[in-house]
């Protein structure tokens, strides 16, 4: 399980149904999504939820399909150093 | 995401203290799961359920709440799921296990009481966790001193119930265990207002039962040479499985032991060959606590297998099933979960038993054993654990640890050392 500390892009929704459509319609088009908590400093508000995390080499055909199908969805965010397994930072 | 804030305040939460939890969460789950590289599919089901933990299942609660139903929030496998699901009521684990909840539970306890005790009074007076707001009533059992103190502090501030759980595993404690279960039965009727019949305890009986069988699909995949997913992935599934619904727990669970099953015959390891087995015993890692997994798991081993509350016996053991009479369930309820075997009982030779014949079914290499700090009961079993260990020539280390962050270094630095002299 090799070390992952760079960028990744975090697709943020308004409600989990709108997150589910958008990773349907993302397995649909053969493109890579997981599931994620969205993090705090991207969320922008005082909540926690849902969001589809994108590597980088997938977010050029991720924003096609979005400007192409108009899925519902509340932004698209980058953040750095977001996964870390040797951080040893639990909660 | 706006409902869950007005859900959170409407349930009286301090929803600016809730928040740091909201920040250190996706960060801990995204270190610990989402590093993870080949993760059984399935998995995405309890990525969702954390992803939205304190949102979509006490939305769920809510909901169930509004059309008359009673939710009971409990700490403990020895409290009878089935009971309260014949009365139509919802069963909810509430053992918190985040370090964020210990220090509201050090204002009213003893610094020296387990994080698991600290943690769940933390989570309920500090009002910061959904769960233990939501639950109508909250279900204690005696099973160690530092719990049956915390749940009268607990009693001053939400409806509380004890189970007397007896203390030996002689004919007569088990005769006794059934009629405490009898007892909480009434308690559940007059709670709920719902009868519970011989028809609706054999039905709950048999839902519980199917979970169980599930969860044991999914860790009977884990004895193979092939290891179709993370010891971290299986823990986390089981500790969803003490909040979610019993049918859906039972539905994902069978969906991913499919796909584990298939990856086996596949030859679809999540570790490369030959990576070092170990098996976890003692005290329960309750959710959010990965900890100890994820340093093992990123220190060269592989966990298979966890005789803990939070493994092999949530699910062993089944209750007898299309019995003719109430008494005769609770006697059948009362045999399967006197088969739990919790350091609270004296002696306790069968979780000794249990912990080599588990090593043996899994094919270990080696064992941790591990206990939260001030649990005297499992700290004291230790020296029973390794004897019986060291005598059937299986590698034995002993940790101690809490919730907190300070010593992960030191425990990684032991790990590593333990695996590698595992060869």
């Amino acid at each position: 399980m090799p070390e992952k500390n760079n960028l990744k892009y975090y697709i943020l929704f308004d409600t989990n149904t709108h997150g589910f459509a958008m990773q349907a319609l993302l397995k649909e088009e053969g493109i890579p999504s997981r599931i994620a908590p969205a993090p705090r400093a991207i969320q922008g508000e005082l909540t926690c939820g849902m969001s589809l995390m994108i590597e980088p080499e997938n977010i050029g055909d991720v924003r096609r399909v979005l400007e192409e199908k108009k899925p519902r969805y509340h932004a698209v965010r980058s953040l750095e150093g977001q996964i870390n397994p040797h951080r040893d930072r639990y909660c | 995401m706006a409902d869950n804030l007005q859900m959170w305040t409407d349930l009286g939460m301090d929803v600016d203290k809730h928040d740091a939890l909201c920040q250190v969460l996706p960060t801990a789950f995204g270190d610990v799961y989402l590093s993870q590289e080949n993760r059984p599919e399935g998995m995405g089901f309890y990525d969702f359920v954390v992803a939205d933990i304190h949102g979509i299942r006490p939305s769920e609660l809510i909901e169930a709440q509004k059309n008359g139903r009673k939710v009971f929030g409990t700490f403990c496998v020895y409290v009878p799921d089935e009971v309260v699901i014949a009365a139509d009521g919802i069963v909810s684990g509430l053992c918190g296990g985040s370090q964020f909840w210990v220090e509201g539970g050090e204002k009213v306890l003893p610094k020296s009481t387990c994080p698991l005790i600290k943690a769940s009074v933390g989570a309920r007076l500090d009002r910061t966790c959904p769960f233990f707001r939501i639950a109508d009533m909250y279900v204690g059992e005696t099973t160690c001193d530092g719990k049956k103190k915390a749940y009268e502090i607990l009693g001053e501030d939400v409806p509380m119930y004890i189970m007397d759980l007896p203390q030996m595993k002689r004919e007569k404690d088990i005769v006794k265990w059934a009629e405490e279960i009898k007892d909480f039965a009434a308690k559940v009727e007059e709670f709920t207002g719902n009868k519970i019949t011989v028809e609706k305890l054999n039905e709950a009986i048999h839902t519980i039962n199917e979970k169980r069988k599930a969860l044991a699909r999914i860790y009977e995949t884990r004895k193979s040479d092939v290891i179709p997913i993370s010891g971290k992935d299986a823990l986390l599934v089981m500790q969803i499985a003490f909040f979610d619904d019993p049918a859906r727990c039972a539905e994902m669970a069978n969906k991913l032991a499919d796909e584990c099953e298939q990856r086996v015959k596949d030859g679809v390891s999540v570790f490369p060959a030959g990576t070092k087995r170990i098996m976890l015993t003692g005290t329960p890692l309750a959710i959010p606590n990965w900890k100890l997994h994820h340093i093992i798991e990123t220190s060269g081993a592989a966990v298979v297998c966890e005789e803990m509350c939070t493994g092999t016996r949530y699910f062993e053991n089944l209750v007898e099933e299309d019995l003719g009479s109430l008494d005769e369930q609770y006697m059948a309820l009362s045999k399967r979960y006197m088969k739990n075997n919790c350091a609270c009982f004296t002696p306790n030779d069968a979780r000794i038993d249990d912990i080599v014949r588990l090593a043996k079914e899994y094919n270990v290499d080696g064992v941790i054993d591990t206990n939260l700090k001030f649990c005297c009961l499992y700290d004291t079993e230790r020296r029973n654990v390794e004897r019986a260990l060291n005598e059937a020539g299986i590698p034995v280390l002993g940790i101690e640890t809490d919730y907190a962050d300070s010593d992960a270094e030191q425990l990684r630095t032991r790990i590593e050392a333990f695996v590698e002299m595992l060869g």
